[in-house]
């Protein structure tokens, strides 16, 4: 497995409060690996370090063995995507536009979009299968339809990764498997690295390769989602009895006993 | 349409625009006979009407109409808000204020050549814009109400320190301030225009750089981070740029109100949202819309000149009217 992304014992704090403490990860090509942890657990931070908006105070993160910090913005921008838990759309930009905007890196200061940075737009928006939604306002799209956008939007800068911060919690049943199964394409067709942070357990199972289960700051297991997804884990993880019970090749998962 | 054509079409057709508004308003005016006629008669009182009154007001209406107007536009990518202008957020009022105490402290003369008063009226207005911004952000968000709550009390402050100085002034003294408070372009000469251009081109250089990273920021401040927007340098050149521009054409008008609200909003219904055609639109429709102002408030009831703040502020009072009303059942954001 080849390595893009390493951890060397992260730690961050805002003021007094440690948010991560001595995180060590190594994370390969082309997988699909999903943290979870409670509310406040730190997933979020942890994102934005390994896209390098947030800086570790200890410890550092190599992306493709350089360190992280040594990319400008913009070299990060055309390897590294990421959407967020609840995109802000603070004006009504269409569709395609907003996919475009994700050719930002590839675009001088003073230059429009050029030809192929048009293709690359019509091409995501196929793949994500949002063609006829091109000329719609963003601001008139349903929550689903603009987590499809953003995708797609990431999906033009071309990355080796692509980090996802909580990207079902607001999607029904029928979405959801929607943007997973478009996660899975990406990872199998792209080779590209999903990582997303999940408070979805039955996501987490069905969909990712890798889960990390991070509790208080700290990295608390590493491994795949059968080992992983257990009783005692996701008890100790969020506090309360969790009964994981695997029958027939099916898995329920409910809390107590 | 792709976003090239569309801003090439619009800059042409307004660009277009800009110039027959310009014909128009430099043949209109008091002087009672065709002015072209007369100066190729060599007629000397048009001579001096034309070169030294009407080219020079023609040119400071470009100028301030049109930083109005792409400054408008920058502080609402700014503050991701369409409610954001000069005028709403107290920016015009501490620019007034600033440039009517270097005028009253007598410091007309400059520093290579930046004249002190609008350098005054540069610091106010970026004291201010910091202040409003940091008061109506909660949470990381800019609450609309908090913004306009903020950006109408510091109006209030600035104008009652206005009619301090006003109440200590003499009777000259205080109607100059009374005609400059209300908005007007009566200059002479093409020095005020000069001295205005110092500001205002390296102001509106540096906010047409940068509206690409404007577009990106409405996407959120960590989706621009992600995608190479370094987003606190883009925030200090946006604050920079409008304090520069705007203050230095306020310190000469006084405060003109409504342009940068009205001009960015009737663009954005016909163009979209992108920045990158909004900013240069608004200078052209900008300098467009107070040009022709400029025209009603010299022609209206003449010989007598209105201060053209007063018809920008009716227009523009009575257009965002019209907005409240046709969109009663929406929220305004």
């Amino acid at each position: 497995m080849q390595t893009i992304i390493e951890c060397r014992g992260v730690s961050f704090s805002y003021g007094a409060g440690e948010i991560l403490r001595d995180i060590n990860l190594s994370l390969g090509k082309g997988r699909m690996l999903g943290i979870l942890g409670a509310n406040g657990a730190g997933k979020s931070t942890l994102l934005k370090i390994l896209m390098g908006i947030l800086k570790a105070q200890k410890g550092s993160v190599l992306f493709n063995d350089k360190p992280l910090q040594s990319y400008d913005r913009r070299e990060i921008a055309k390897r590294i995507a990421y959407i967020p838990q609840d995109p802000v759309f603070a004006f009504p930009f269409t569709v395609s536009e907003v996919i475009l905007m994700g050719r930002a890196p590839y675009i001088g200061r003073f230059e429009f979009e050029r030809e192929i940075d048009l293709e690359a737009a019509k091409r995501a928006m196929d793949t994500v299968g949002i063609s006829h939604l091109k000329d719609r306002l963003i601001t008139e799209t349903s929550s689903g339809e603009r987590q499809l956008a953003s995708i797609a939007r990431a999906l033009v800068q071309e990355p080796e990764v692509m980090i996802l911060d909580e990207p079902a919690t607001f999607l029904d049943i029928k979405h959801r498997n929607e943007i997973m199964n478009l996660l899975r394409k990406l990872k199998e067709e792209h080779g590209i690295l999903i990582i997303a942070a999940t408070h979805d357990i039955f996501t987490a199972l069905f969909y990712f390769d890798e889960i990390i289960m991070i509790k208080n700051g700290s990295v608390f297991a590493n491994g795949s989602s059968e080992t992983v997804i257990n009783r005692e884990n996701l008890s100790s993880l969020y506090g309360i009895d969790v009964t994981v019970r695997r029958e027939g090749g099916k898995v329920f998962i409910y809390p107590g006993d | 349409m792709i976003a090239k054509k569309k801003f090439i079409i619009s800059l042409s057709v307004l660009f277009l625009l800009w110039a027959v508004t310009a014909v128009v308003s430099v043949l209109s005016g008091t002087y009672d006979m065709s002015i072209l006629e007369a100066l190729f008669r060599g007629d000397e009182l048009a001579g001096t009407i034309f070169y030294k009154i009407r080219i020079p007001r023609v040119l400071m209406a470009t100028v301030a109409g049109g930083t109005l107007g792409i400054c408008g536009a920058a502080l609402q990518a700014l503050f991701r808000n369409p409610l954001a202008s000069p005028f709403t957020l107290g920016i015009s009022g501490g620019a007034s204020l600033g440039a009517l105490i270097g005028i009253r402290l007598g410091l007309a003369a400059g520093i290579l050549g930046f004249s002190m008063v609008s350098i005054l009226a540069f610091l106010f207005s970026l004291l201010t814009m910091i202040f409003v911004y940091s008061v109506s952000k909660v949470g990381g968000v800019v609450a609309t109400g908090r913004l306009l709550l903020a950006g109408v009390v510091m109006n209030f402050l600035y104008s009652a320190f206005v009619l301090f100085i006003q109440f200590f002034s003499n009777f000259t003294e205080s109607l100059q301030t009374m005609r400059w408070i209300m908005g007007s372009l009566d200059i002479v000469g093409l020095d005020e225009v000069w001295k205005t251009l110092m500001f205002v081109v390296p102001g509106c250089i540096i906010l047409l750089s940068i509206t690409k990273d404007m577009n990106l920021f409405g996407l959120g401040d960590d989706v621009a981070s992600s995608l190479g927007v370094n987003v606190k340098k883009m925030q200090n050149l946006i604050y920079f740029a409008t304090s520069l521009s705007a203050g230095a054409v306020i310190s000469v008008t006084g405060p003109i109100g409504f342009v940068g609200l009205v001009i960015p909003h009737i663009l954005r219904m016909i163009l979209g949202v992108d920045n990158r055609i909004i900013l240069p639109c608004s200078f052209l429709l900008g300098a467009c819309f107070l040009m022709a102002a400029d025209t009603v408030s010299r022609t209206l009831i003449s010989p007598v000149e209105i201060p053209v703040g007063i018809i920008t502020a009716s227009l523009g009072g009575v257009f965002f009217l019209w907005l409240l009303i046709r969109s009663k059942k929406e929220v305004i954001v």
